[in-house]
């Protein structure tokens, strides 16, 4: 005002104008350089603080929706009420249009200067007009700012003065007040358009770093940095929909700088909420996101533990925003700030729904990948299971990997079709020896109402357990309600159509198909361990059989029965032998058991192993034994169509034994000869000299020697084989052995046409004894076998022998010049001594010389028989 | 009482607002030149923020079919979304007379749509159904308009001022709910041909008014008295010459 009064008046108009401009340019100069917007206000206070005196100046702004005004750029520093109490208040407070001040101040065309003493107490007048009058302002220059017509807001010019303001200082101020409003109109468009600009970055921001978003933990650090952009104190918590579809669980969170009540914390954690809690389906059934009042909320008896939470971190207002994939509620934010920005976070809600599906896409792709290695591992397992305790270890594996589930009990039918027996079965439900020892209680029925349903079923079903399903099928331990368990899946075991048994499975992750093909699998692993818990058996079995058939075999060994000292010499040359490779020499007269004994040099011998290859020399045509004995080639001669393996190859590195090798033509003795001379042989048309290791048993009841003498039988043959010869007694020369052979052959006889053991009479065995056998045991064989089929009781009395003709014996007739006499007494005493010295009766010596018992009698004092005859055998 | 009035900057809206500020209420008059957008969600839930009653008066930018009924099923849904939010007691919504007679009109039906989501809501409701402004008759007769004839069927008319309507709605919105359909309608019915021939009359005289008995309400044929209330409805005082008069320039 000073300043005005030394200006001249003339000039002052010019200098005014010239001001002015200056004034304009500065302040125009001044917007460019202003960063904050309360800049503007003190700038232009100080410029025209040059013209005028004046405390400090505001501006307010009209915010129409609710037709109040409120400040909006302040000079705090100069501010001449900012020590009132209400100062703060006046700073946040918005004031009605709706009064005579302001009204007048809008009607007016310019500056207003109003004289604070008039209109304090009016009616309705603004609380600041109040507290600026109680700290000594005085007067207050009212000015509207304008866009176009409309009012934006007001600019305050206070002063202490009490002449107010100067008409010059109003013109001024009424011709600066464009370029104001629009400099305050541009803040608030810079201010709109950086706010536009900050969200975009901000948005760009969130986007790039959830690019890189792979799992939960990278989104929990993305949605934190980004969410405490917004409200750096603030928690958040994104709930996701559970897989029943009904109840809602913490997904991601974050406390935020919150203190809170730990337990209360992994209460709400832990917690799965229905959707329909009265807050929640408020969100998911909303387009925009939703303002709550915790207090509120918890007054109106909302009884959530997230409520407590948050009122117990200090929350006051929290958002929630649904978040969808497409149309589809996939979960829910919870976000605590007290302002919406829709398009922050309907951009940040989009991404992180999106983000969401990808990671439960990824964590699914990821489950089902581990899913199928399990079950490829699974498979692999499967089929190396051979027993029961394999099957229960790797289907547990399975199913704890897949379903975190076991199978409670596994069932299989049995062979009736109808009754299920426990197979196997889970510990945790059955004590260890419970199931085993009551199995009938624990069995079950196929026609069951509740197992019926199983076996209808192509696939494995889902059962609530009620009462009865628990005491008729499940019976389980007391374990199954303490774990909280009310649904069990069963499952039908078939191979192909055929029922195999079934399963319980407990859990509550166990996915259909998956436990379709699992059981499939299970049913031919149980399928397999049957048939090799049955092969198993079998094998025992053959292996049994084997044992008693090996046991049979070496009895035929021990067949060679006989304790007799003629016996004794004949095991002792054969023990001597056995070990050696030489070769043996039997001889013997027909049936005393030459077959036997070589059998028995054979199985003594190292080469026991393999079997004793057999040749009956006697029983071959001649022009057949050498093919026989040395095998052909293909087109060795006419028939020969195709390659034979002769006995010779067949017996390397065993034994081979020629039989009645007394009977062999002399031109395959010639190559005999070379054979076991050499030890080489070719075979019939064949040209590769084939290296033998062969151990010949050669057998023969006829006497070499003469058969040599006669020349029927090669020499050098004869030297050849006759290296170790065992000359088998007759049977009439051992006939101590007769009576244990004939009990041999009679219990032997009496098992294989099973009745009890046929026992002999004394009688039958002196019968037997006074024999002389010419067929030797195996003649002995024979008629046991032939009586024991005959006997018709269980002792045999008599024998039928055929009656003793000198022409069977063929005892040697040595021509004699003995008296008759002489010859009489010797062949009574001879055949008194066969008969065990009976004289008469059955089987006495008396039938085999055909005379009377009596004659006998007399003959044998005639010619002075004593009994020290017959018994000083 | 804090009253939210969306579509407070309208025709009705400002009046309302005016209105109920005038009787003392803390009002919200929300559009989206005031950073309130029914449409987007935006400033919605916080302007509902411990509000007792909200009134819809927003409208749809375009009588399109598909535009009109994605409009007032998004506002509606957003706006009640927020109201159950907030516990707000109140929801008044202005809707039309005979709306559930003309579904044949996708603004009919957008508006029915509307009606129903407030029914099913939850939210305590009062749905107020207004016969037309007399502010609509010279849309009418210029939609009738063929050169120099106005043509117009006879249908049962009786509009009423928008002035009233803003009333009526103000009475309403800090009355009771009625959770149901409330209708208001001008003092007087005649045939629509009547009331356009008396606006023609005073300010077109060059053309003549040609009635018709197709009982077609824009395009639609409706049954002759779909425009005007069922039953009792609140009926307005200011009658059409008035309007008229108000229309010319010496008044």
């Amino acid at each position: 005002m000073k300043q005005f009064s030394n200006l001249d008046q003339n000039s002052s108009n010019h200098t005014n104008l010239e001001w002015e401009r200056q004034l304009l340019l500065d302040l125009g100069n001044d917007i460019t350089k202003v960063r904050d917007k309360n800049d503007l206000i003190v700038l232009f206070s100080d410029r025209i603080k040059s013209l005028m005196h004046f405390t400090h100046t505001i501006v307010t702004l009209i915010d129409r929706k609710d037709e109040t005004y409120k400040p909006f750029l302040l000079d705090h520093r100069a501010s001449a009420i900012k020590d009132h109490p209400e100062y703060d208040d006046m700073v946040k407070a918005c004031f009605p249009l709706d009064e005579p001040f302001i009204q007048s101040v809008v009607a007016a065309g310019g500056p207003v200067d109003f004289f604070l003493a008039d209109i304090v107490d009016a009616p309705q007048s603004p609380a600041f007009l109040r507290v600026n009058f109680e700290k000594g302002i005085r007067h207050v220059l009212m000015t509207t700012l304008r866009t176009g017509d409309q009012p934006i807001g007001f600019i305050h010019i206070y002063t202490d003065q009490h002449d107010g303001f100067s008409q010059e200082f109003k013109d001024i101020v009424q011709r600066i007040t464009p370029q104001l409003s629009s400099a305050v109109s541009n803040i608030i468009k810079n201010e709109e358009i950086l706010q536009k600009e900050n969200e975009k970055s901000f948005l760009l921001d969130f986007s790039n770093d959830m690019t890189a978003v792979r799992s939960r933990d990278d989104l929990a650090v993305v949605v934190k940095t980004a969410l405490r952009k917004l409200n750096p104190e603030g928690g958040y918590v994104i709930r996701k929909i559970n897989e029943d579809g009904l109840t809602m669980s913490a997904y991601l969170y974050d406390t935020g700088a919150s203190a809170f009540d730990p337990a209360l914390l992994e209460r709400v954690l832990s917690e799965k909420y229905p959707i329909n809690d009265g807050l929640q389906n408020r969100i998911l059934d909303s387009y925009i996101p939703l303002l709550f009042n915790v207090g509120r909320e918890l007054q109106r008896g909302y009884n959530l533990s997230y409520l407590n939470l948050w009122e117990n971190m200090g929350f006051k207002t929290m958002v929630g925003i649904a978040l969808r994939n497409g149309n589809a509620n996939i979960g829910l934010l919870w976000l605590s700030i007290d302002e919406i920005n829709i398009p922050i976070l309907q951009g940040i809600c989009s991404q992180i729904a999106i983000a969401m599906g990808n990671i439960m896409a990824n964590e699914d792709i990821l489950r089902r990948q581990a899913e199928q290695q399990l079950m490829l591992t699974f498979s692999n397992d499967i089929t190396g299971v051979k027993s029961k305790s394999d099957l229960d270890h790797v289907v547990s594996n399975v199913l704890q990997g897949l379903f975190q589930t076991r199978i409670a009990v596994m069932y299989l039918l049995a062979e009736d079709q109808v009754t299920l027996r426990p197979y196997l079965f889970d510990r945790q439900f059955f004590q260890e020896t419970e199931v085993a020892e009551h199995e009938e209680f624990y069995s079950l029925n196929i026609n069951e109402q509740h197992i019926k349903l199983v076996f209808e079923s192509n696939q494995p079903i889902l059962l609530d357990i009620d009462e009865t399903l628990e005491a008729k099928c499940l019976k389980l331990s007391i374990q199954r309600e303490q774990r909280g368990i009310n649904t069990v899946y069963a499952s039908a075991l078939r191979l192909g159509e055929q029922n195999l048994g079934m399963v319980w499975m407990l859990g509550e992750r166990i996915s259909g198909p998956l436990l379709q093909g699992i059981c499939a699998q299970i049913s031919t692993a149980v399928s397999n361990v049957l048939a090799h818990e049955q092969i198993l058996r079998l094998k025992r079995e053959l292996e049994n059989e084997n044992d008693y058939l090996k046991q049979q075999l070496n009895q035929d060994f021990e067949e060679i029965v006989g304790g007799g000292e003629a016996m004794q010499q004949v095991y002792r040359l054969i023990s001597l032998v056995a070990e050696s490779n030489s070769t043996v020499l039997l001889l013997g007269e027909t049936g005393t058991g030459k077959e036997l004994i070589a059998k028995a040099v054979h199985n003594a011998s190292s080469r026991k192993e393999k079997l004793m290859i057999k040749v009956n020399c006697a029983a071959m045509p001649a022009s057949l034994i050498e093919s026989e004995l040395f095998g052909h080639e293909r087109g060795a001669f006419t028939g020969a169509v195709e390659r034979r393996i002769g006995k010779f190859e067949l017996a390397n590195n065993s034994t081979l034994f020629l039989d009645e090798v007394g009977e062999m033509p002399l031109e395959t003795q010639v190559k005999l000869l070379r054979v076991l001379q050499e030890k080489e042989m070719e075979r019939v048309g064949g040209k590769t000299t084939i290296k033998l290791n062969v151990r010949i048993i050669a057998a023969t009841n006829r006497d070499l020697e003469a058969e040599v003498k006669a020349g029927r039988f090669r020499s050098d043959l004869y030297y050849r084989l006759n290296v170790f010869p065992i000359k088998l007694p007759p049977l009439r020369d051992r006939r101590e052995d007769i009576e244990s052979l004939a009990g041999f052959f009679l219990s032997k006889f009496s098992k294989s046409i099973g009745k009890k053991t046929v026992k002999l009479s004394a009688n039958a065995l002196r019968q037997l004894q006074a024999y002389l056998w010419p067929g030797n045991v195996r003649e002995l064989e024979h008629l046991i076998e032939r009586s024991v089929i005959l006997a018709t009781g269980p002792m045999i009395t008599e024998f039928f022998l055929p009656p003793a003709t000198g022409a069977t014996t063929e005892d040697p007739m040595r021509p004699s010049d003995l008296p008759l006499e002489e010859v009489e007494r010797m062949h009574i005493i001879q055949i008194l001594r066969r008969c065990g010295g009976k004289i008469s009766g059955i089987g006495g010596a008396a039938e085999i010389l055909g005379i009377p018992g009596n004659t006998l009698h007399s003959k044998m004092r005639k010619l002075g028989i004593s009994k020290a005859d017959y018994y000083a055998h | 009482m804090k009253i939210v009035i969306i579509g407070g900057t309208g025709l009705i809206g400002s009046n309302v607002t005016k209105k109920l500020r005038q009787l003392g209420h803390t009002v919200i008059a929300g559009s989206p030149s005031t950073g309130i957008n029914a449409l987007t969600g935006e400033g919605l839930s916080n302007a509902l923020e411990n509000t007792d009653v909200v009134v819809d008066l927003s409208n749809s930018p375009s009588f399109e079919d598909g535009p009109a009924i994605q409009f007032f099923e998004t506002v509606g849904r957003n706006i009640l979304s927020a109201e159950l939010n907030a516990g707000v007691k109140h929801h008044v919504v202005l809707s039309i007379v005979g709306t559930h007679l003309m579904e044949g009109m996708g603004y009919m039906r957008a508006k029915k749509i509307q009606e129903d989501l407030v029914k099913s809501s939850g939210v305590p409701y009062t749905i107020v159904r207004s016969t037309q402004f007399q502010e609509f008759v010279p849309t009418i007769a210029a939609g009738g308009t063929q050169g120099s004839e106005v043509h117009v069927s006879k249908l049962d008319f009786q509009p009423i001022a928008a002035e009233e309507v803003a009333l009526f709605i103000a009475r309403f919105a800090i009355s009771e709910p009625a959770n149901g359909t409330v209708e208001i309608a001008g003092p007087v019915r005649g045939p629509m041909s009547k009331f356009v021939e008396a606006y023609v009359k005073t300010n077109d005289a060059g053309k003549t008014v040609i009635a018709n008995d197709s009982n077609e309400y824009f395009g639609l044929a409706v049954p002759t008295s779909t425009l005007v209330p069922e039953g009792n409805a609140y009926l307005g005082e200011t009658r059409f010459q008035e309007y008229l008069q108000s229309l010319s320039p010496q008044a």
